[in-house]
Formats: C-alpha cells, structure tokens, sequence
C-alpha cells in the first residue's frame, strides 16, 4: 500500500463530551476518487477537516502523502499547501478580486512570481467556465460562479489532493450542474478527491469507492454499485431510502 | 508574525517608559513647583491678562525673590493641590489654605501669612440673617475649605444640610439661583466677591478665626519652608507685606475691580479679553486630543489584536486590559496616574504626560475592544479558507482578515476620535491648562459662567465638526 495519498488510523474526536469521531479508520488511494456519505451530525465534515487540521484531532494517526498531519511537530501550512479543500459557502475573500482571489496564496507563499500567476489565475478561471470574470468582485457573482472560483483558488496551489465539503449543497438546483461539470473533470484528469456530498448521481457516476459513516464511525463501504445497490446494513438502507426519495 | 507582533509591543511599552523617565529630568534644580487654586480671589486668581495674581501669588513671588528661588505656579485647584503635594509631583502649596491640625498630620506649615474668619453669605433679597434660620435649608460650600469644615461642624446644631463644589463660582450660584440658602467662605474672599458685584451679601460676623499658611510635604522640602519664612519675615518688615494686603483687600482694590468690572461683557468683548487664554486653551486640547489619538489607536490596535491570536495567555492579557481600564473611570485613572503612582514611586510625572497616558489607556481599551469585535465580525470561513491555502496565520490576517475588519471598525474610530477630544475636558483635574481649565479660570474671575460655558461649548463643537469631516474624508478615502 505504498501509494496511499490518505492514511488515517484510529481517528477519535471529541467536543467535550460529545464523542464525534469514534475511532474512524479511513484509506484513499492516489487518484482515487472518495464520495462521503452519512446522515446529518455523523461526522463527515469533522473528519474531511481533520485531513488539513482545521480541527485538531483528539487521538489517532493522520498520514497524507506519506506525512504525519496529526503530529504537532509537522508545518501544517506546508502541508496545507498540498491539499486543497472546497467549502459550502465558497468563503471566497470579499476584499479582493476574482483573479486576487486565486493568486493570493501563490504569490505570498512565494511560489511563482506575480506575472505567472496572474496567467495561472486566467487559465484556472478559463477551465471553470469564468475567464470574463477576473476582474469581478465576488460579491457580483452567483453561487455556482463562486464555487467554481473557489475550486479555481484551490487548484492554484497545485494540490495533490482536493477535499469537498458539501459543495453544492448552497446552491440553487440549476447552477449545481456547472459545478458538478468541473469536479468531474478534475476526477478525470486523476486529482485525488474526498467529496462529502448529497449528489447520489455524482457518487454513481464517479466515485471509485462510497463510504457510509453514521454516529461517528464508517458503517460501510464499497463500490457505488455495492453500496446503492446491494445494501450489506440496516442503517444504510434506511438512510439510502430517505434521500432517494426526496 | 507572531513574534514580530510580540516585539513591536515590547517597543511600545518600553518608549512609553523611557518617555516617562526622561520627563522629570527637566525640572531644573532650583525652580520649585508650587500648586494653588486659581479660583480664590483675592488670594489667587487669573486677571484680564490671565496672570496669576492675589495676595498668594504675589507673596510666593516676593518671596521667591527676596530669597533667590524661581517658582512654577500650576493651576491644580485645592484638592488636586493637596494631593499633588502629598504624592511628591509638587513642592508646595500656596492657595489660601487654613492651618490645621489634620493638615499638620500630613502637611509642614510656615509662619501663618494671613489671618482670617469665615462669614455666612446670603442671596441679596433673602430675607436669612443667621444661623438660626437655616433650619431646614442647605448651604453650599467649596471642597476642601475651612469654611465646609465649619459648616459641617455646625449642620447638626441648626439643622441644615450641606452641599459641596470644587469651584467657588458654582458655590455662589447655587445661592444665587436659590438651590442654596446661604454659603460659607473665607471673609476675604466674600469681600471680594461682594464687592466685585457677585449678588450676594454678607449677614455674620467674622468666626472661627484661622490662619493661613504655606505648605509642604511633612518631612520635605525644609529647605523652601525656611527661605518662605525668612523671605516673609524681611516682606513685613521693609513694609512689602502691607503693600500686598493693601493692594487686594483694601478699598482700592475692589474700585479697579469695579472698573473691570464694566468691562465689556459681551460675547465678542469675553472673546476679545480671553483671546489669548482661550487660543492657548484650543492649541493644549488639541495637542492632547491628537497625541492621545495617536497613542490609543497604537495600544488599542495591539491589545485588540493581541484578543484574537491564537494563544490563550494573549487572549487573557488582552482581555484583562480592556476590563480593568475600560472599567475604571476616567478621572480615576487621570488622579490615580498623576497622584497615586508618583507617591509609590518618588518619580513625577509632568501632567501633560499623565494626560497622554490616561487617554492612551482608557480611549486604547474602547479601541481595543472594537478592534477585536471588528476582527471577530469577519466570516470565520474567511479565516478557514486563508488557512486551508498554506497561508500562516499572521499572513491570512493581513491579506484578508484586516483589510475586512477595519472596514468594519472605522465607524467606531471617528466614535472614539470624538469621545477622545471630549474626554480631554477631564484632564482639567490634573490642572493641564486646556479648554475647559482654561473656562474654570476665567470664570473665577469675571463670573461670567453662561457666556464663558456658551463660548468654550461652541468651540468644542467646532473642533468635533472638523474633526468629523477629516474622519469622514479619510473614511472615503479608505472606502474608495
Ligand atoms: N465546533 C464544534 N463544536 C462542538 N461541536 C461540534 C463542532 N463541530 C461539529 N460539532 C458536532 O459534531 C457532530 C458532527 O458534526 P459534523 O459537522 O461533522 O457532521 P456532518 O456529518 O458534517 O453533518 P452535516 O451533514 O449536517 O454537515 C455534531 O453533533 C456537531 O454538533
Ligand atoms: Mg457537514
């Protein structure tokens, strides 16, 4: 298992006495493409933060690309340079530009000179459908042109690795399309990606591997046809019934 | 980023210190500092030139020279003199103030210079004639003066009820405007007052006779309480001491008050009189208003930013600075800086500087708060996502975090760049010389309260006005 890109082990988290995480074992493959699944309150988004040490795990291993996240001792912002992370609502920075928007990181993190990034940002901006918007203000964007920017600002950082956290899931049903559109895309160009999202369609399409996880530990898991289709628990089945339904 | 930060706040505070430190070394050697109350004619007060002048002022002055010393009078007013002297920020005391012995406790006092009785004055149509008929009434009465000690000595005896002012000019008003049936007060200063057509009269004889001395710290300064007292010893004898008497008590003096007396009292007459004092008053606000400004928005900056990093201790000093001297009243903090710290240490503080620090403190507090509510106002996604990036935290806070907080903050900054000028009127306690003293003083003299109030009111507006189209300026410049 030498190219594994995620390694946790044991993962435990806990908000006082609230025991969130209750130690999650969790894998992912280089170029391997992860849909999260789970009712609300399981835990999803608690473990995708824990990937980059937005929240601070309470016990366990965490290893990406080989690197102990989860030790103190770490860089964690170097490390964060290395996985992206899209959120629900976009948190695109509202003092600055579309195209500042995307070439923050670069330039300050002294990756690439100021001119290369403004052409980086153009074409970033171009693959997600929003080369005429480099000048706008976020603000002046709908929804879906913001989370498209915001996956944009991520990949500008060239990760290895892209978390999802609900990314569609503020937005209106006609712009979910459109971003949908660019995530399959980077799928297909083999970015690793751990997507906690409600889109069964997107998890059918292109999910190598679906994982179910309910009061915090992982119930199950597989591959879609596996998990949708042939249910192995109750919980599962249940939870599958609802959202289907709706 | 952070240990930058944690440096630059090292260097504040350190050049605070040294700006504290180095202040004393100015005072010369052989210049004494004496602190009065220059709302005391005839024995102190500011004359049309705003001069210190009255029997006080000329004697330390005569005195002084006979003696081969330079003195520097501040204007503290009686209490704030007292407590001045006991804390060491000045050398002595020189404002009409009666010999006791609960002042000897504390205080050293010369040879008495002057001799006088406390007399009841009353409205000029009241129909009060003694103590007897203030059954029932309140009196008013000055701060700190053995005229409040003798009415309280006496309240119970005839049954009255005493209130008290620090300006003898709010004492006199209040029996004028009848809130008050009667005040007491040194017979001098009554006399004066009468005289110098103040719409009160005398009713009692002379009692409770006292003297009135200069003072020092008990144990200090020796050595200009011996030079007061043979300066004065050699002042009554080449006939210098009666001159001065003469001068302010005797009938001369209250036909050249009463010449001043019809001097121009109009609006624009007091502006043209006051001119100079008034000027001198709008230029220390001013430098006390935007050297506070400055330093506030510094300390205030750091103590909020200090609230939002991420490290518990910092988060709790922060906290504790903008809870004690948010806390603390104002003019507590000013009489704490200026006279309590200085009687701990032995080190003065020029009053200009306790000023500054005051300020600095109590309006860096506001700020401080507002700073971090500013910051804490942003979207924590904001942060996240910085974060998420690779970018340090100090870099997430500078790119993307400030430049959105202090869009919301900058209302609360013209806020409290206006509460700042305002609070500098409080600073009037430590006796700075700015507008509002500089109102006290004049009113001392002509009485002129609603016209002088009216005057320094409208100025202070106006300095708000410009002060609030610059910010409003910068406002847009910083929007735009
Ligand atoms: N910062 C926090 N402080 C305290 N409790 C928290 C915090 N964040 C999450 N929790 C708790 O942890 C549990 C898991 O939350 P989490 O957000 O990971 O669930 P989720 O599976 O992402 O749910 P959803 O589908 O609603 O987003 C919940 O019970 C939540 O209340
Ligand atoms: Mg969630």
């Amino acid at each position: 298992m030498t190219n594994l890109k995620v390694d946790v082990t044991n993962l435990n988290k806990n908000y006082g006495d609230n025991h969130v995480l209750k130690g999650i074992d969790f894998k992912v493959a280089s170029n391997e493409v992860v849909v999260l699944i789970g009712p609300s309150g399981s835990g999803k988004s608690t473990l995708l933060r824990c990937l980059n040490r937005l929240e601070e795990p309470t016990s366990g291993s965490i290893i990406i690309d080989g690197q102990d996240i989860s030790n103190s001792k770490t860089n964690i912002d170097k490390a964060r340079e290395n996985i992206g992370m899209v959120f629900q609502h976009f948190n695109l920075f509202n003092n600055l530009t579309v195209g500042q928007n995307v070439e923050l990181a670069p330039t300050e993190l002294g990756k690439i000179s100021k001119d290369k990034a403004a052409q980086q940002a153009k074409k970033l901006l171009a693959t997600v459908g929003l080369a005429d918007k480099y000048n706008a203000k976020p603000q002046s964007l709908s929804g879906g042109q913001k989370q498209r920017v915001a996956i944009a600002r991520a990949l500008a950082m060239n990760p290895d690795i892209m978390l999802f956290d609900e990314p569609t899931s503020a937005l209106d049903p006609e712009m979910v399309g459109d971003v949908l559109e660019v995530m399959k895309k980077l799928a297909k160009n083999g970015m690793t990606m751990v997507v906690v999202t409600h889109e069964m369609g997107f998890a059918k399409e292109m999910a190598d591997r679906v994982v179910f996880m309910a009061d915090g530990v992982v119930v199950e898991e597989g591959t879609p046809e596996e998990v949708f289709d042939h249910p192995q628990n109750d919980r599962t089945q249940a939870f599958l019934e609802k959202v289907i339904n709706v | 980023m952070k240990h930058k930060f944690l440096v630059f706040f090292a260097m504040f505070f350190a050049s605070l210190a040294l700006f504290i430190w180095q202040a004393p070394q100015v005072h010369a050697d052989k210049t004494y500092t004496i602190g009065t109350d220059v709302t005391f004619p005839p024995f102190v007060y500011a004359n049309s030139n705003n001069k210190y002048v009255g029997i006080d002022m000329e004697l330390i002055r005569s005195i002084a020279k006979e003696e081969g010393f330079k003195v520097n009078i501040k204007p503290l007013g009686f209490n704030a003199a007292v407590q001045s002297l006991s804390s060491g920020q000045i050398d002595g005391v020189i404002a009409g103030m009666t010999i006791t012995n609960e002042r000897k406790q504390t205080l050293d006092f010369s040879t008495p210079y002057y001799e006088s009785g406390i007399v009841m004055a009353v409205a000029k149509n009241s129909k009060i004639s003694n103590l007897k008929d203030l059954k029932g009434k309140t009196v008013a009465v000055k701060t700190g003066t053995q005229g409040a000690t003798y009415a309280n000595s006496i309240k119970n005896k005839y049954g009255f009820k005493v209130v008290t002012f620090d300006d003898s000019d709010n004492v006199y008003n209040d029996v004028k405007t009848g809130n008050s049936a009667a005040c007491f007060d040194d017979s001098a200063v009554l006399n004066y007052g009468v005289k110098t057509g103040l719409g009160l009269k005398i009713v009692t004889k002379p009692t409770d006779i006292g003297q009135y001395g200069f003072a020092v710290k008990k144990g200090q300064n020796q050595k200009l309480l011996k030079m007061f007292n043979a300066g004065l010893a050699k002042l009554k004898k080449n006939g210098k001491y009666d001159q001065i008497i003469k001068k302010y008590t005797g009938k001369k003096a209250t036909s050249k008050t009463n010449k001043s007396n019809s001097e121009d009292r109009t609006f624009l007459g007091l502006l043209k009189q006051n001119g100079q004092a008034i000027t001198n008053g709008i230029v220390e606000t001013l430098k006390l208003t935007v050297v506070s400004i400055i330093c506030a928005t510094i300390f205030g900056i750091l103590i909020g930013l200090l609230g939002v990093l991420p490290n518990k201790f910092a988060r709790g000093l922060s906290t504790t600075i903008v809870y004690i001297f948010r806390g603390l009243p104002l003019l507590v903090l000013a009489l704490f800086i200026y006279n309590g710290i200085p009687s701990l240490t032995g080190t003065k503080i020029p009053a200009f500087v306790a000023g500054i620090i005051t300020l600095t403190l109590n309006e860096g507090a506001y700020t401080a708060a507002f700073v971090k509510g500013g910051i804490e106002a942003v979207d924590s996604g904001q942060m996240e996502a910085a974060r998420s990036l690779g970018l340090p935290f100090g870099k997430a806070m500078r790119k993307v975090i400030l430049p959105q907080g202090i869009r919301i903050m900058i209302p609360s900054f013209i806020n409290q760049f206006i509460i700042t000028l305002k609070d500098t009127s409080i600073l009037s306690i430590i006796g700075i010389l700015e507008l509002t003293q500089t109102g006290k003083i004049i009113i001392a003299r002509n009485l002129e309260g609603f016209k002088v109030w009216a005057i320094i009111a409208i100025i202070y507006l106006v300095i708000i006005t410009v002060l609030t189209l610059l910010s409003n300026w910068i406002e847009r410049r910083i929007n735009g």
